[in-house]
Parts: C-alpha cells; sequence; structure tokens
C-alpha cells in the first residue's frame, strides 16, 4: 500500500512556492502562541494563590467528580450555535459566487432575494429561541 | 461524461486519468475503498454497539462515508454537483446530531444510562 | 423561476405558517397561544387550494404528481390537526390556568409541536415535487426529523421517550443507508438530476446493463427508505412507537413519513423505469416488462415478508395501538406489491392497470382511515393522579363500546371494516385497484400472497369490530376526552369512508397523477445523448462570467 505514497513524494514537478503562504501561515501561528506565552512572562503581573493555580480560573469550577452533570443551559446554546454554525458553510459558497454575477444579468436579484430568504429562516430561528428563553441566564 | 461501462473494472479505470498529476496514483477506487469500509465499520459497530452515544457516533459515520464517495465521485466527473450535495448532508448531520443530543439528555435524566438493552418497557 | 415559485406555493405558504405558529405558541397570553392551531389549520387550507391549482412539472420524474399528492397531504393534515389538538401540556396548561404556575416558555411544547408537524408536512409536500436527489434526500429528512420530536414529546411518560429513542436511532440507520445508496446512484450516474438518471440509466442498459455502482445505489436506496414506509428491514421500531406515542401522533406516523417513502421510491423506480425484459436485463421491445430483475427480486422479498410479518405479529397482539402498528406493516406490504407491477406500459392502459396511480389512491384512503382508528384511541382515556390523563390501550376497552359510546363504538367499526376492505367502503376500492393492476402486469404470485394476507388479516379487523358491536360492555362506560375535535376528526373520517360509493374523482386524480410515470421508453439513443450533453453544458452555472 505504500505504493501511491512513494510515487507521489517522487514527483518531481511538486512546486514547492507554492507551499510559501502556508508556510508563512505556520510560522505566524507558531509566532503568536510563543509571543503570548513570552510576552505574558514578561509583562504581566504574577500573582499565586490557590484560585489562580486552578486549571480553569473563569467558567466551571474545576472541584469535586469529573461526573459532575452541566447546567443543562450548555446544551441550549449549544443548539443555537449549531443553527449559526452550519448557516455560514452555506454563506461562503454564495458569496464567492455572487460577486462574479453578471450586473447585468436579470437573475441577479433573484440571488440576493435568496440569501435574504436563506437568513430570513435563520432570523426566525433566533426569534424562537428568544422568545423559548434561551439567552435567560438567571 | 456519462458512458456505459459493464463491469466495475472497466467502470473505475478512467479514473486514473482524470486526476492531476501528483495524485495520479491514488484512483477513484482508492477513495470509494474507504468510503466502503467506514459505511461498514459504521453499520457493524452501530448493530452490534450499545451505548447509544457511539451508535450515534456509528450512524454519523455512514453519512460520512456517504460524503466521501460522494466528493471522490464529484472530483471524478469533474463537476460540483458531489461537493453541494456534501454542505447539505453536513447541515442534517449537524441538526440531527443536535436531537441525539437532546435525546441522550433527556434520556439520562429519565433512566440514569445510556445503555439501549435497558429500553425494553415497551415489548409485544 | 417564477414557474418555481408557483409549483413550490403550497409548500412556502405552510413554511411561512409554520414560522407564525412557532412564535404565536410562545405567547404569554393563553388566547394567543390557543391560536396555534387554527393558525395551522389554515395554512394547510390555503396550501391545499394552491396545490390543486399546481400545473404539472416537466422537469420532474413524475409530472403529473403534483396537485395529487400535495392536496392529500393537505387534507389529511386538516384532519391530523383536529386530532392533534391537547396532545401536549394539557396538565401544565391546566395548572397555569389554576393559577399554581406562571407561564414559562420553556417548559411548554405547544409551538414546536405543531410546528415540527407543519414541517413534517411540508417536507412530504417538497418529496412530490423533487427534481434531484439531493432535493428528495433534504425533504425526506424534512420529514422525519419533526417526527422523532413530536414522538418524544407526545406524552410526558417515559415510555414516549423510550418510542422516541428508537425511532431516531433506526431512521438516522435508514438515513444514512439511503443517503449512501444516493451517493452511489450519482456515482453509477453521473448527476443527481432524477430525468438525468433516468437517462443515463436508460443509455446503459441499452448497451450492455445498468451499471452494478447504479445498481447497488438503487437497492440501497430502497433498503433505507424502507425504514419511512414501515417495510421489513427497517420495521422493528413501528409497533414500540406508535405505542410509545400519543395516539393522534401515531396516526401521523402511520401516513406521513410512509407517504414521502413511497412517493421517493416512486421516483427512484421511475427513473429506472418498469421496461425491462423479466429475464434479463434488455429493454422489452412491446413495452410490457418489469423493473431489472435484482431491483425486482429485492422488492418482491420485502414486500412478501412485509405483509406477512406485519399480519402474523399483528393476530397476537392485546394493545389496540400495537395491533394497528403491525397492520400498518401489513399495508405497506400491499402496497408495495402494486408498486412492483408500475405503471401499465401498454398503450390500451385503463384506470385498474396503474399500479402507481393505485398506490397513491391506497395511501390516501389508508391515512384517512387510519386516522379513524386511532381517533378512537385517542378519545378513550383514563384519569391519572397527575392530571395528564392515559389512553385506553386494550383490545379489552372496547368491549361493547358501541352500547356506551355509541359514536366512538360505531366509528371504531366503520374504519376497521374499512381497513379490512369489505365492498362497499372505501378500503375494498383502494384494494380492488391494488389487485387489478397487479394481475394487469401479470404478478399472478405476489396476488396469491397478497389475497392469504388479506385473508389473514379479516381475523385481527373481525375483532376490532366484534369487540365494540356484539359484546356485552363490562363495568362503567370510559371516561371521554374534553378535546371535541378528536371526535370530530373521528366522525369525519369515519364518514369519508362510508361515503365511498363515487370515489372515481379521486380515482381519477390519482390515475392521472401517476400518468406518464416511467414509462418513456428509450427508443432513440441519440436523443437521449443529446439530451446528456445539453445536461453536462448546464453544469457550468451559466450567470457566471470570468473576471
Amino acid at each position: 500500500m505504500l505504493h501511491p505514497l512513494t510515487t507521489l513524494a517522487s514527483q518531481p514537478n511538486v512546486a514547492l512556492d507554492q507551499y510559501l503562504p502556508l508556510a508563512v501561515i505556520i510560522v505566524g501561528a507558531v509566532g503568536f502562541a510563543v509571543a503570548n506565552i513570552v510576552l505574558t512572562k514578561i509583562i504581566g503581573p504574577s500573582r499565586r494563590g490557590a484560585n489562580k493555580g486552578m486549571s480553569y480560573e473563569s467558567g466551571m469550577n474545576p472541584v469535586g467528580t469529573a461526573r459532575k452533570r452541566f447546567n443543562v443551559r450548555f446544551y441550549l446554546i449549544a443548539m443555537v450555535f449549531l443553527v449559526f454554525d452550519v448557516e455560514i458553510i452555506f454563506l461562503y459558497p454564495w458569496a464567492t459566487t455572487f460577486p462574479n454575477l453578471d450586473p447585468a444579468n436579470p437573475d441577479a436579484g433573484i440571488w440576493l432575494f435568496r440569501i435574504f430568504f436563506f437568513l430570513f429562516t435563520t432570523i426566525v430561528a433566533y426569534v424562537y429561541g428568544f422568545r423559548k428563553g434561551v439567552f435567560n441566564f438567571d | 461524461m456519462v458512458s456505459t461501462f459493464a463491469s466495475m473494472a472497466d467502470f473505475l479505470a478512467p479514473a486514473q486519468a482524470s486526476f492531476p498529476e501528483g495524485v495520479g496514483s491514488v484512483t477513484l477506487a482508492h477513495y470509494l475503498f474507504v468510503s466502503v469500509a467506514m459505511f461498514t465499520m459504521g453499520l457493524i459497530g452501530f448493530l452490534t454497539r450499545r451505548n447509544l452515544i457511539i451508535m450515534f457516533l456509528c450512524t454519523e459515520m455512514m453519512f460520512q462515508a456517504a460524503g466521501i464517495a460522494l466528493i471522490a465521485f464529484s472530483r471524478f466527473y469533474l463537476h460540483h454537483t458531489g461537493q453541494s450535495f456534501v454542505i447539505f448532508v453536513l447541515t442534517v448531520a449537524a441538526a440531527e446530531a443536535a436531537l441525539a443530543l437532546a435525546l441522550v439528555v433527556l434520556l439520562f435524566r429519565g433512566r440514569e444510562s445510556l445503555n439501549a438493552d435497558q429500553w425494553h418497557s415497551l415489548k409485544g | 423561476m417564477s414557474s418555481l415559485l408557483v409549483l413550490l406555493a403550497p409548500e412556502i405558504v405552510l413554511f411561512i405558517t409554520t414560522c407564525i405558529v412557532m412564535i404565536v405558541g410562545l405567547w404569554p397570553k393563553l388566547e394567543v397561544r390557543s391560536l396555534a392551531m387554527p393558525i395551522a389549520g389554515m395554512g394547510l387550507l390555503i396550501a391545499g387550494v394552491l396545490a390543486i391549482n399546481t400545473p404539472a412539472n416537466p422537469e420532474s420524474i413524475l409530472p403529473n404528481i403534483i396537485p395529487y399528492a400535495k392536496a392529500m397531504t393537505a387534507g389529511v393534515g386538516l384532519l391530523l390537526v383536529l386530532l392533534l389538538a391537547g396532545t401536549v401540556d394539557r396538565s401544565y396548561e391546566a395548572a397555569v390556568e389554576r393559577g399554581e404556575l406562571r407561564f414559562n416558555p420553556i417548559h411548554t411544547n405547544r409551538a414546536e409541536f405543531f410546528a415540527f408537524f407543519l414541517f413534517s408536512l411540508t417536507g412530504l409536500m417538497l418529496c412530490a415535487s423533487a427534481t434531484d436527489l439531493i432535493w428528495l434526500f433534504l425533504a425526506l429528512e424534512l420529514v422525519s426529523l419533526p417526527t422523532y420530536v413530536m414522538a418524544t414529546i407526545s406524552t410526558r411518560k417515559l415510555r414516549s421517550q423510550e418510542a422516541g429513542v428508537k425511532y431516531f436511532f433506526l431512521g438516522a440507520l435508514g438515513a444514512a443507508i439511503f443517503l449512501y445508496g444516493f451517493a452511489l446512484l450519482y456515482g453509477g450516474t453521473g448527476t443527481t438530476n432524477l430525468i438525468g438518471i433516468r437517462d443515463a440509466l436508460a443509455e446503459q442498459a441499452a448497451s450492455g446493463g445498468i451499471n452494478p455502482i447504479a445498481m447497488a445505489g438503487i437497492i440501497l436506496s430502497l433498503i433505507g427508505i424502507s425504514f419511512k414506509i414501515a417495510a421489513v428491514p427497517m420495521h422493528f421500531y413501528t409497533a414500540d412507537v406508535y405505542q410509545g406515542a400519543a395516539a393522534p401522533v401515531s396516526a401521523m406516523l402511520a401516513f406521513v413519513p410512509k407517504t414521502a417513502g413511497f412517493i421517493a421510491m416512486m421516483g427512484i423506480l421511475a427513473a429506472v423505469g418498469w421496461q425491462y425484459a423479466p429475464g434479463g436485463e434488455t429493454l422489452a421491445a412491446d413495452g410490457v416488462g418489469t423493473l431489472p430483475r435484482s431491483i425486482y427480486v429485492t422488492l418482491a422479498a420485502i414486500a412478501v415478508l412485509t405483509m406477512t410479518v406485519g399480519n402474523v405479529l399483528a393476530l397476537l397482539q392485546r394493545s389496540i395501538k400495537r395491533l394497528l402498528a403491525y397492520s400498518s406493516i401489513a399495508h405497506t406490504g400491499y402496497m408495495l406489491v402494486a408498486l412492483i407491477a408500475g405503471p401499465s406500459i401498454a398503450a390500451e392502459a385503463g384506470i385498474t392497470s396503474n399500479g402507481l396511480g393505485a398506490v397513491l389512491f391506497y395511501l390516501l384512503v389508508y391515512g384517512v382511515t387510519n386516522i379513524g382508528t386511532f381517533a378512537v384511541v385517542a378519545c378513550l382515556e383514563r384519569p391519572q393522579p397527575d392530571g395528564e390523563a392515559d389512553e385506553l390501550d386494550d383490545l379489552e376497552d372496547l368491549r361493547g363500546l358501541c352500547r356506551t359510546r355509541p359514536v366512538l363504538g360505531w366509528v371504531m367499526v366503520i374504519c376497521a371494516l374499512g381497513l379490512l376492505g369489505l365492498p362497499p367502503l372505501l378500503g375494498f376500492w383502494a384494494k380492488f385497484l391494488l389487485f387489478t393492476s397487479a394481475i394487469s402486469a401479470g404478478e399472478i404470485a405476489l396476488v396469491v400472497i397478497l389475497g392469504l394476507n388479506s385473508a389473514i388479516a379479516a381475523f385481527y379487523y373481525l375483532k376490532l369490530v366484534t369487540l365494540p358491536l356484539l359484546e356485552e360492555p363490562e363495568g362503567d362506560a370510559p371516561a371521554t376526552t374534553p378535546f371535541a375535535s378528536r371526535t370530530f376528526a373521528g366522525v369525519l373520517s369515519a364518514a369519508l369512508v362510508l361515503l365511498a360509493i363515487i370515489p372515481t374523482g379521486i380515482v381519477d386524480a390519482a390515475m392521472e397523477a401517476a400518468d406518464r410515470a416511467g414509462t418513456i421508453v428509450p427508443a432513440n439513443i441519440e436523443a437521449i445523448e443529446r439530451s446528456i450533453t445539453a445536461e453536462a453544458l448546464r453544469d457550468e452555472p451559466t450567470p457566471i462570467i470570468d473576471r
């Protein structure tokens, strides 16, 4: 089964310069992480204590059994997030196609209408969640 | 674009030609093999495992197997239909995941167990 | 685009109604909240009226099916809305009205319940107008996903949750299987357009046989969709789910996913066509034929097993809802026989030889009749200490019902006889068409098995008739539900079953709906190749210009 991989590696015409943007991003990402750690060490105030030593200083209290149940609101938020998360994968193909549309094309209005209708459905979901009280934290 | 092939081997042979240089030796058959393996593992897992979350993950794996097959065919035919199908498949999978999460939470509250074998009050 | 808007007008109306119901059902004021059900009914009514006037869609593989299928959906949907009254939130709303609880939208289910009901019906209508595998997949999922939730929240009892879980997990498995089938079908033909698939398959069949990948895809799709119609390899959930969910929801589950599944199967089989010679995979010259051999064998095995398993297990049941669930499986088997028979391809075909029309008519009749029987279960109840009354679900509870509760008793008698298919009733005409279409397609073996199964079915349907009609009542009359519209739905469906003297108008509509489906025998391969080339050219979206 090694055969496909070896042939891929031995291809002479793989243009390495095409990977330059990728290399820039990798360097940028690693640099960002390293810079954050180093800079907080240098600039940040250093306090110690029981609360500071916890794995998460904000959010869930990590003391006690790990089998504790989450508040069910976390699931509600997760589901609301899912709506908007999935909405994005439809917006991307539309957004990359729409600028290429000929302005004189009579279908342009329909293309715009379609995405507005789609956004309208998301708004209905949002209003429903709002009325249902999903965003009420008390 | 659409041609007739009498047998599977004949059908898959031109796939070699349609891929670009660098991936020339990874054919449609390789993708389909992965996809069928994933689908079969998902099916076997669904039928043998008894934990509800594992069972749900198995169905998700079957969905993604279909996704791989769609993408591979889409590349093979050099058009976008299969790829757009996959976007919709992902949406439906997300909707099912939301539903499964809600059901599992509801059930765990009711019975404190996620073992599918404990659900047998309806029988006859 | 505008023609598409006209074709989809019923769905759009239903969708907008759904949005309104979703918001209105959560209103803090009880008067506004109670409007959710009437609004749902109004939306269905408008959608039904729009559906009747929808033109045929030449781009669909079943060009004439839209008006009939959508009007049927809206009509049966209206009966179901009446039946669904008071299914959820009953004890909660009572407590709110007594002032014990303050209204909190997060604890109610009314808005979701009716919205999901409408979503499911929208999905069913979209199934009927599907021209593409992607569309068909989404429509089938839109039918199913809301029904999982409806089954789960229909009562506050643990059995509903168990039913919902079983339904969801098997449903997800079924969806994964038919999705994989669709993927392979796309791979084998190179297009997701159903008409494109039909042309590609016809071309393949003419030059050496259908591609094995496409064939595997078709068979996987059919097996996956058999979950929706409750046919044998995927029928395990049926009895548990129908018993666990509230009776109005069970009545809906027996109609909506089944109809969607049959329409989807018709679409896929119409892409294959019924014009193959019985022996091999070649086109029949005289235009009289059947499905390709492997599909035929798969479907025939499913049909025979479905009928037999459903009827034999129904004989053993003590619970009315389980009995009706197994009878629902059996009815699926009957309809599969006519689906195998297909539309008659011969030119002189009459009204009695169109199998698809028979299936479409049978779906309507089964939906209406079934609502009657489930309405009786929904109307009889046993008061519970927690205020959420439980349904009477034992066959013994029907004893002497015609004396104690004459209206409900007679509804049960009439609808059970209708499901049995007693001659003057609506069910008889539906079954008659199944028989004649299968005979004219030459499926004698299947017809004999169908006849034997109808005889077995008589045993348990007659239980539903004799217990209310002939037995003496024991003890007091059972309590009935305060929701009068449920009784009304039952009476209405019983009346429809009785008023079957002249169903020819509906039969004609069903036959017309199935007209021209899968009948196009490709005589001219060149024409097909031209259309495929056109299809390939159309792959590039035309309004895009290169910058």
